[in-house]
């Protein structure tokens, strides 16, 4: 599971859970994989994720490095920054772990890089 | 004796002005001081056991009757003689005397200028539709041909209850009001009966095509004479419909399928003249029926769909937890175990859900609510998660590079307004009632961002559209030629599935053939030793109903609605949250 997809998931389909967002992240193995950067695809996806959230799972991680807690002004022509967003969203990926519905505790586990979300009849 | 005499008469009196009141009070009824023909029988009826039988037992002994009103749930009844002196003797002789009353007790009378109008609704003179009684179709000696064909008596010992049953062509199961269509019996109609079809189509060649295959004898006890009469119910409306011995009963129409037929059990029937308007009483007897069936063997499509036994169970779902039971049996199990083979068959992409993903600008994030084997995932400059509840299926996905989780289309765990696109491809026909796939609908909105565009296939239930074959149909070598030809040669089985609350049977289809009901099994076989067959629930779309179903969301304009090789199709845009 990359970063950029944790920052999409949520719990709120759970029974009485309002917004399950954002999952918190226990991860047993993360690795880091090389992926093709392309800056134009990255500056285009920032708008649509929650920094925060991304940086706070990569500090969760361990894989904070340099992310700077805010995106910069004018980061679409900046390599630098587009490169270390690049690796946070597309490159740390969660192995094995779970993921916990941050209202109800409800545990997702994660395997071979795949999150289970689905829910028993009863949690609905 | 002359006291008793008077105190009874005292409280025959005092007994009556109370009934008169209450009466009164209950029905707005006039009641007469002077005799007529109809009398009011004011403290007991229907709610208190009377029967029309045990009132005309009694009450025929005093004169011809012309009503017996006994009204359902009441404590009172009213009888009608020809004469007033017949209702002058009923009353002479029973009023506060005949004791048919709750326990035993005495009946108390008092006469009424007219029956009310609030008739039972038990008809004589109508037949209900579809319904012929001919009468006289066997003489005497084909009735002993008939008789002598089984015989009942070596059967009868003391443990007969009710009747005897003897079945040819197929056992009909009165548990299930039904045969089983699978487990013929090796003993087919007897020959002696084939005369009654030559007859038939002699004197009524509609029915000429009638050769039945399946025919029970009953033998009911006891005594002798065999005329009865056979209630039939529709709604509130009640028709008697007499059958003579030896004659012949033809229930077709709306008669058959429409109309609750039986016949009480009792000892004697009391029949009313249509003609006269007289009531009189048929002893009953010994009795012995012959009921011939044709089997139907495929779907039954006929009209009345409230008492069809098969429409009930051709799908229609309602309840969610069945539906989910169903989908978890015949959707989700079966592609745990298909996985591997389904996957080697989906390679090629649809041309048409190529376009829309590439519509898709640079840096889009595109979901694809049940993406199967990911055939669809993997456009290098778009951010694409795929979704499916088949675990096998995520792993293929997740072998290919994808990035994927394992998720479900009715509860999509990803949050609100954060897809540029949906893809929903071949899997809310997969959900088995209309609120589900109304709700996957809903799910896959909420996850669009406003300006959004979902694009959502669903199979078809015209295979046939524009008169032009789908790629479906075509795939079977034989139907390349033939276009219409086979859709209407179609033989169906059906498949009974255990749900929570009993079974339900749904139609298998022919793999590469047309629908031919909306709620079907589709069997999957795999290409093992054994090829074992899997069936996959599908609900096949009519034409307009994809649209129909989108159109009751308030939040989407649907942009292109299409029909693609076998499947309708949807591009809708989410215009507000």
């Amino acid at each position: 599971m990359k970063l950029l997809t944790h920052n999409m998931l949520t719990s709120k389909c759970v029974k009485g859970v309002n917004v399950g967002y954002p999952l918190t992240i226990n991860a047993s193995d993360v690795r880091v994989a090389d992926v093709d950067f392309n800056p134009d695809f990255i500056s285009r996806l920032i708008p649509k994720i929650d920094w925060p959230v991304l940086y706070n799972a990569a500090e969760s991680l361990g894989h904070v490095e340099d992310l700077p807690k805010e995106t910069p002004v004018n980061y679409e022509n900046n390599e630098e920054f587009l490169k270390k967003a690049h690796r946070a969203l597309l490159e740390v990926e969660v192995v094995h772990g779970e993921l916990v519905c941050p209202e109800s505790g409800r545990k997702f586990p994660i395997n071979n890089g795949i999150p289970n979300m689905l829910l028993n009849e009863d949690e609905v | 004796m002359e006291q008793v005499s008077l105190s009874k008469q005292k409280k025959i009196f005092r007994k009556l002005n109370k009934l008169r009141i209450a009466l009164t009070k209950e029905t707005g009824i006039e009641f007469s001081s002077c005799p007529t023909e109809s009398l009011a029988v004011c403290n007991v009826g229907l709610a208190n056991g009377l029967t029309k039988e045990l009132l005309f037992e009694h009450f025929s002994k005093q004169g011809t009757l012309t009503n017996i009103n006994l009204l359902p749930g009441k404590s009172y009844c009213f009888v009608s003689y020809l004469t007033i002196e017949s209702a002058a003797k009923a009353n002479e002789a029973f009023n506060g005397k005949l004791n048919i009353a709750q326990d035993n007790k005495p009946i108390y009378m008092l006469y009424v200028p007219k029956i009310p109008l609030v008739d039972n609704n038990d008809i004589w003179h109508e037949l209900p539709p579809g319904l012929i009684v001919l009468k006289d179709y066997i003489t005497s000696s084909e009735e002993k041909n008939l008789l002598d064909m089984h015989n009942f008596t070596n059967q009868i010992d003391g443990n007969m209850k009710h009747r005897l049953v003897k079945h040819y062509g197929y056992e009909f199961r009165y548990d299930i009001n039904n045969v089983d269509k699978d487990k013929p019996l090796n003993e087919k109609i007897p020959s002696q009966c084939d005369f009654l079809w030559e007859r038939l189509s002699n004197e009524r060649p509609e029915f000429k095509h009638f050769k039945p295959d399946q025919l029970t004898i009953n033998f009911y006890s006891p005594g002798h004479g065999s005329s009865i009469v056979m209630d039939f119910k529709n709604g509130d409306k009640h028709i008697c419909v007499l059958l003579p011995q030896r004659s012949l009963l033809i229930m077709s129409g709306e008669s058959r399928y429409d109309w609750n037929h039986g016949i009480v059990p009792r000892k004697f029937d009391v029949i009313k003249d249509p003609a006269s308007g007289t009531y009189s009483c048929l002893k009953r007897g010994v009795r012995v029926s012959l009921t011939f069936r044709k089997i139907l063997q495929g779907i039954c499509d006929c009209v009345y769909t409230d008492k069809c036994d098969s429409f009930k169970s051709r799908g229609q779902i309602v309840e969610n937890n069945v539906a989910a039971k169903l989908e978890k049996l015949h959707v989700h199990q079966v592609y745990e175990n298909i996985a591997d083979h389904f996957s080697d068959t989906r390679h090629k992409p649809w041309p048409n859900v190529l376009e829309f993903i590439q519509s898709f600008e640079t840096g889009s994030v595109l979901i694809d609510a049940g993406c199967g084997n990911g055939k669809y995932l993997g456009r290098q400059d778009l951010y694409d998660i795929g979704f499916d509840y088949s675990a096998g299926l995520i792993n293929i996905c997740k072998n290919r590079g994808h990035e994927v989780c394992v998720g479900d289309c009715l509860n999509i765990p990803i949050k609100d307004n954060s897809a540029d696109g949906i893809l929903s491809i071949a899997v809310i026909h997969h959900l088995a009632n209309k609120n589900r796939r109304l709700e996957a609908l809903k799910e896959i909105v909420r996850v669009l961002r406003i300006g959004g565009k979902a694009l959502i296939y669903v199979w078809a239930k015209d295979q046939l559209k524009g008169q032009e074959k789908s790629s479906y149909i075509k795939q079977d070598r034989k139907n390349r030629k033939s276009l219409y030809t086979q859709a209407a040669s179609v033989s169906y089985e059906t498949e009974t599935v255990n749900l929570l609350d009993g079974t339900v049977s749904f139609p298998v289809h022919t793999n590469r053939t047309q629908f031919k009901t909306q709620d079907v099994l589709v069997p999957w076989k795999l290409k093992d030793e054994n090829k074992t067959t899997f069936l996959r629930f599908y609900h096949v779309f009519e034409n307009n109903e994809l649209e129909l179903l989108c159109n009751s969301l308030n939040n989407v304009k649907i942009l292109k609605s299409y029909y693609d090789q076998g499947n309708m199709c949807i591009i809708l845009e989410k215009i507000n949250n």
